[in-house]
């Protein structure tokens, strides 16, 4: 069994040598065939890897909330949401913190140097949500926020672009018309959450912002937030806990007991399923692409096969005369195409590991991540492309006669 | 038995509208050990005598016992079989597979007899011996000339101890020392290994080496001789 196998491999190899750059050229769909899909599954891996890391980062214990961004018809007049919402949420059982939170893009000028950031007004208990740590100076305090204090806590990043090496604490910045106290620097985090980035941000306390600021908020209303962020404790109990959000939310509204919900409340998990429906839809794309593309390679071998069979016509009638069956001159052939989609499949596999390591030696914004799954899957659908388009042309082989081979020039 | 019964054989072709009766009802006994000629001119039904003898195609009627097994009751898969155990074939045009070496050729039938590779081995070189080859094991085909090439070919057709050798114009493309050695050859493993050898040819000097001489005509044999 294993020397018939031996021998059929044998002579797959020879026949494939004899012609080495056809078969190369033949091959070649196959290779880049499986070099693609396994450099598109890498990277779509890694960033999907990525995407996981940004979220454990960011706290799974994160709960959002705000007005729905499509509103439902049957919801005539949804309330804002307002501190009103934050202060009844502070009382809920397993909340630990809850930080209003509104967002606008703001120039900044300090003497000549001026920039664009992220500008995000809210209070004290932003730094009990999230686990930002402060680099030098301190944040605002409940006082500050209380009297309208025009101070701010620089993100990393902007405190490097604006100051560069001068120390910003005490300094006086400009956000359009407006003089800020600079009172601290965060610690550079990384990447941010989701709509802001603290490296690339500043805080000021909500009050300011509201009404110091107030033109530059998108919201008609003074009293509006973009968003409460809330932090709980036992993430165990979190759907307990958005329940009695959600009561207490539904009591400020003042919703009718039979009415829908005017906010929405969100959690990471929530958000996680959304990119997992993302990364799902795309990997089917990438499926898509790597079957079209193997396809096409087996096209070629298919052809390719079809025009060996004819070539060694005499060689099958030879064969067939010294005593192979029909079986025997059909297992040659398909193990010949077998063998040709599998030298393809493995180049391909080198080849595709080969760019992946490349890439994520060399590239920090696309993120791949090898999988040794995916080079199995590739490696197997190329050894089943070589059965799939060698049947054909092997079939054919299989069905000559041996005095009509034998005769053919 | 004879090793060879044939009861009136038939074969028609038909092209088109035109049926083509290349034989027409030939019947010949072949004992072990004969060295058969075979000898007419083209058309005469000789070749579709011959591959019905080889068992490479089918009689339209008629009866064919070969060693005992009857050919026309045999589907043609299972003649695979029949051709690699009772005959080996030596033709005009040599036959062997290019880019593989003399000794891979001669292996070649033990290969679909599933002959373990080591004794595969052993007995190609013994069969490349017998026919003077030896050295010649590691040789592709186009770095032997014509004689040997036909000489590794005979070998092949040794290697299953096939009973029987058909040789169908073996001399067809060589030169006439080569013909002549082997034609000796032949002539040896008819004598010394007591091999049936049928040859088919039309050349009157090559057929004298046989013992017995067939003709055919127009699908018939004419004459069946053996010589003293």
């Amino acid at each position: 069994m294993i020397d018939t196998f031996l021998s059929v491999l044998r002579i797959s190899l020879k026949a494939i040598m004899a012609n080495k750059m056809r078969a190369a050229l033949t091959s070649l769909g196959i290779v880049i065939g499986v070099a693609a899909v396994i450099t598109m599954l890498a990277v779509g891996s890694g960033t999907q890897q990525n995407m996981n890391d940004r979220f454990s980062r960011f706290g799974t214990n994160i709960l959002y909330l705000r007005q729905p961004w499509n509103l439902d018809e049957s919801i005539s007049s949804p309330k804002d949401v307002t501190m009103d919402d934050v202060r009844a949420i502070r009382e809920v059982k397993n909340v630990v913190s809850a930080a209003p939170y509104i967002s606008s893009g703001f120039n900044v000028k300090y003497g000549i140097t001026s920039t664009s950031i992220d500008v995000l007004a809210t209070d004290t208990d932003i730094f009990k949500t999230y686990d930002w740590e402060l680099d030098t100076g301190r944040a605002f305090t409940e006082r500050e926020v209380d009297t309208y204090a025009q101070v701010a806590v620089l993100g990393a990043s902007v405190a490097q672009t604006i100051f560069n090496d001068v120390d910003p604490l005490g300094k006086i910045v400009i956000f359009d018309d407006i003089p800020f106290t600079v009172i601290g620097v965060m610690k550079k985090n990384g990447q941010g959450g989701f709509g802001f980035d603290m490296d690339e941000g500043t805080l000021i306390p909500y009050t300011t912002g509201k009404v110091k600021m107030n033109t530059g908020w998108n919201s008609s209303d003074r009293r509006a937030l973009d968003r409460v962020i809330i932090r709980v404790e036992d993430i165990n109990n979190i759907e307990n806990t958005k329940e009695d959000i959600a009561n207490v939310v539904r009591n400020t509204h003042k919703i009718h007991p039979l009415a829908q919900d005017d906010f929405q409340l969100d959690d990471m998990a929530s958000w996680i399923e959304e990119a997992k429906a993302a990364s799902k839809t795309m990997g089917i794309l990438l499926g898509v692409i790597g079957a079209v593309s193997l396809l096409v390679g087996g096209i070629g071998v298919m052809n390719i096969m079809l025009v060996s069979v004819t070539e060694r016509t005499r060689e099958i009638g030879i064969r067939m005369a010294i005593g192979a069956t029909s079986a025997d001159i059909r297992l040659q052939f398909l193990a010949e195409a077998v063998t040709l989609s599998c030298i393809g499949g493995l180049i391909g596999v080198l080849l595709g590991v080969g760019i992946t390591l490349i890439v994520a030696a060399h590239s920090t914004s696309i993120p791949a991540q090898l999988s040794i799954i995916s080079i199995f899957i590739s490696f197997g659908f190329s050894a089943a492309t070589g059965i799939f388009f060698g049947f054909y042309p092997a079939y054919k082989a299989s069905k000559l006669t041996p005095i009509d081979a034998l005769r053919y020039e | 038995m004879s090793l060879i019964e044939t009861t009136d054989l038939y074969k028609t072709y038909t092209l088109g509208d035109v049926s083509v009766h290349a034989l027409q009802g030939v019947s010949v006994s072949i004992e072990r050990g004969e060295f058969v000629a075979v000898m007419g001119p083209s058309g005469s039904g000789k070749s579709t005598f011959m591959n019905i003898l080889g068992c490479l195609d089918k009689p339209t009627s008629g009866k064919y016992i070969l060693d005992g097994i009857d050919v026309t009751a045999t589907n043609l898969s299972k003649l695979a079989g029949v051709r690699n155990r009772k005959i080996g074939f030596v033709f005009q045009g040599f036959n062997l597979i290019s880019r593989t070496t003399a000794l891979e050729n001669v292996e070649l039938p033990m290969i679909y007899n599933h002959t373990p590779a080591a004794q595969r081995k052993k007995k190609a070189l013994e069969a490349l011996q017998a026919v003077g080859l030896e050295q010649r094991a590691y040789h592709m085909p186009n770095q032997l000339s014509g004689g040997q090439q036909q000489r590794v070919a005979i070998a092949r057709s040794l290697v299953c101890d096939a009973p029987i050798i058909f040789a169908d114009e073996p001399t067809g493309n060589l030169d006439t020392k080569m013909s002549i050695e082997v034609m000796e050859l032949f002539t040896r493993l008819n004598k010394e290994m007591g091999k049936t050898i049928i040859l088919i040819t039309h050349e009157p000097d090559i057929a004298e080496f046989a013992g017995r001489l067939i003709t055919f005509r127009d699908g018939k044999k004419v004459s069946d001789e053996v010589k003293k």
